[in-house]
């Protein structure tokens, strides 16, 4: 059995676009203004709990940044929290749910933008737990040895598709609203290393872990296909451009009548990790869950705490109300957020949770907080 | 002359050598655990200067050999073959520990570095090297006997995946196997007494070299 390195996530970063928006500024970006988009647009906010956040579009609804340089500048705040150049880094790993173009892949082009030298890229796609899935490949790296320090970004501008000219010319079913008014846009990032921050604590990653459980699920959030079953030359790519807008293929649309289920089985994945001592719930400290709405937040964590009832709320930590729900960026954005306002002391376990409802995939990863190395090099 | 064999003066040199490696700094803090990222990136460095000399005087020592000194020819040219590709193990760790390539190419050799690498050149320029031999024992040995022990005390201290210990973990195994086929050399009866006393010499003086050239880092 060969001896791996340890990874630390060692600088942070996230990039919202332009100022928040508060619920009244939505409309004038993403449009849907007659009165039965109205009603049903405030219902959904009033469910989802989410007051304020980001797009990259302007007051007109015209996009500003591409998903690209959101990317970049969550990247470069994390470089820059960490105090290295982007020259430092041998490998980058994206997420997102959808890049500004259909190729190259989305790794490619942040690479491009961010510069910096040589390094190994990988573009995880998918939805919300693509996050988690391109951290693990570069903490996987890192541990090998194969890399000192990766990046790792997710990144998600869904608001260009949310704006009313992709609603035109279609009934637009509650499938649809469910995600128009919750998504919202931005990107998170960290840097992963091999040793700690010389000076400042860090966050180790003890373990990465995503299952899919796709096999017994059907499709729950889709885009680029008609219905919830790909059907041979039924999707975007198979039929015209303006035929398969016109059958909505191009909305992005979730089944809400499943999201019990997801939440469910979520729950499920944790309690394994706690059964085969992954989690140890009298040391678990702190939970930062992705969630797309309030409501989960509450299934979410009455369920945790029947199994850690040390978990208070304030343990307990999202940003969902003020960030929004930015698909895979989240995670990274709440980890900063939370990082950068001193909530985790050393020696404290952090679980980041990402339940994803796209085929119900579910990601966990669990940290730790340790000190600088001193200048011996020895552990504090 | 003492009744002394070949083996023996040579288990002296490498204890005076052992009390020599005792008072390098470098070694000394990897010992107490107080040894940092920094110092093991020195030391590849500083190694790598004198590494991609190896296989260059082996192989002039290999050319000074005439057709009676054929097996010791023989000897030299396969440990050349075998020893020129070592250095960039080294700087693929170098690299993996988040070393520039540039930087550690763009080095120079170190005092002790320089003393060594003079003195094997030299020595291989002579005709029928022989006493280099001696200058084996002592390399190789590191390799065969410290490095692997290096190698795990840097991985713990410093948490390191095997993947950047690669340099001198390869040469604990390599290594070993040169020194067996070099102790076959010595004990075939091809080496005549003077030719013990060079290798001995030899020996002694890249011993006190060696240990120079890891305690004179970045001199």
């Amino acid at each position: 059995m060969g001896t791996t390195a340890t990874a630390y996530l060692t600088g942070f970063g996230a990039y919202l676009p332009g100022d928040p928006v508060d619920n009244d500024g939505i409309a004038a970006r993403l449009g849907g203004v007659d009165a039965v988009t109205e009603r049903i647009r405030r219902r959904i906010l009033d469910a989802n709990g989410i007051r304020q956040r980001h797009y990259a579009l302007d007051e007109h609804g015209e996009s500003t940044e591409l998903n690209e340089q959101l990317a970049v500048k969550a990247l470069q705040a994390a470089l820059a929290d960490r105090g290295i150049e982007a020259s430092t880094a041998r490998m980058l790993a994206t997420a997102t749910t959808m890049g500004d173009v259909l190729v190259p892949g989305f790794a490619s082009m942040v690479h491009g933008r961010l510069g910096g030298g040589p390094m190994q890229l990988l573009s995880a796609t998918g939805v919300c737990a693509s996050s988690l899935a391109a951290l693990d490949a570069a903490v996987s790296k890192v541990r090998l040895g194969d890399h000192p320090v990766a990046v790792v970004v997710g990144s998600e501008l869904p608001s260009r598709s949310l704006r009313q000219r992709r609603f035109d010319g279609f009934r637009a079913g509650m499938d649809s609203h469910f995600l128009r008014w919750m998504l919202s846009d931005g990107a998170g990032a960290v840097v992963v290393e091999f040793q700690p921050h010389p000076t400042k604590p860090s966050l180790r990653v003890d373990w990465v872990r995503q299952v899919s459980l796709a096999h017994e699920n059907d499709v729950c959030m889709r885009s680029g296909m008609d219905g919830p079953e790909a059907a041979v030359g039924q999707t975007w790519q198979d039929v015209s451009i303006a035929e398969a807008e016109a059958r909505g293929m191009f909305v992005l649309r979730q089944d809400v009548s499943m999201l019990d289920d997801l939440a469910e089985a979520g729950i499920q994945q944790f309690q394994e990790l706690v059964d085969i001592g992954l989690i140890d719930v009298k040391h678990l400290d702190h939970v930062i869950c992705h969630y797309s709405t309030n409501a989960f937040r509450d299934v979410a964590f009455d369920a945790l705490r029947r199994r850690v009832p040390s978990l208070d709320t304030d343990r307990w930590f999202s940003n969902l109300e003020t960030r929004g729900n930015t698909g895979s960026a989240s995670i990274f954005i709440a980890l900063e957020e939370a990082w950068r306002t001193g909530r985790f002391e050393v020696g404290e376990t952090v679980l980041l949770a990402v339940p994803e409802s796209g085929r119900f995939s579910f990601a966990f990863a669990h940290l730790t907080v340790v000190a600088p190395t001193t200048p011996q090099g020895a552990q504090k | 002359m003492t009744a002394d064999t070949l083996f023996d003066r040579l288990a002296d040199v490498w204890i005076s050598l052992d009390a020599q490696l005792e008072q390098v700094p470098v070694l000394s803090r990897l010992e107490d655990g107080t040894v940092t990222l920094d110092d093991y990136k020195r030391l590849l460095h500083n190694l790598r200067q004198q590494v991609v000399d190896g296989s260059l005087w082996i192989s002039r020592a290999a050319s000074n050999f005439d057709v009676a000194h054929f097996e010791l020819r023989a000897a030299a040219i396969r440990h050349a073959e075998e020893e020129h590709r070592d250095y960039l193990m080294l700087e693929r760790d170098f690299v993996a520990i988040g070393g520039s390539l540039d930087d550690l190419r763009s080095g120079r050799k170190n005092i002790g570095s320089e003393a060594l690498s003079g003195y094997m050149f030299h020595y291989a320029d002579r005709a029928n090297p022989t006493g280099l031999l001696g200058a084996m024992y002592i390399i190789e040995g590191l390799g065969a006997q410290r490095a692997a022990a290096w190698a795990s005390r840097f991985q713990e201290v410093l948490g390191l995946a095997d993947n950047q210990v690669n340099f001198m973990r390869y040469h604990h195994e390599a290594d070993g196997e040169h020194t067996g086929n070099m102790n076959a050399i010595l004990t075939s009866g091809i080496i005549s007494d003077e030719d013990a006393d060079e290798i001995v010499r030899c020996a002694q003086v890249v011993a006190r070299l060696y240990a120079m050239q890891l305690a004179e880092l970045d001199s």
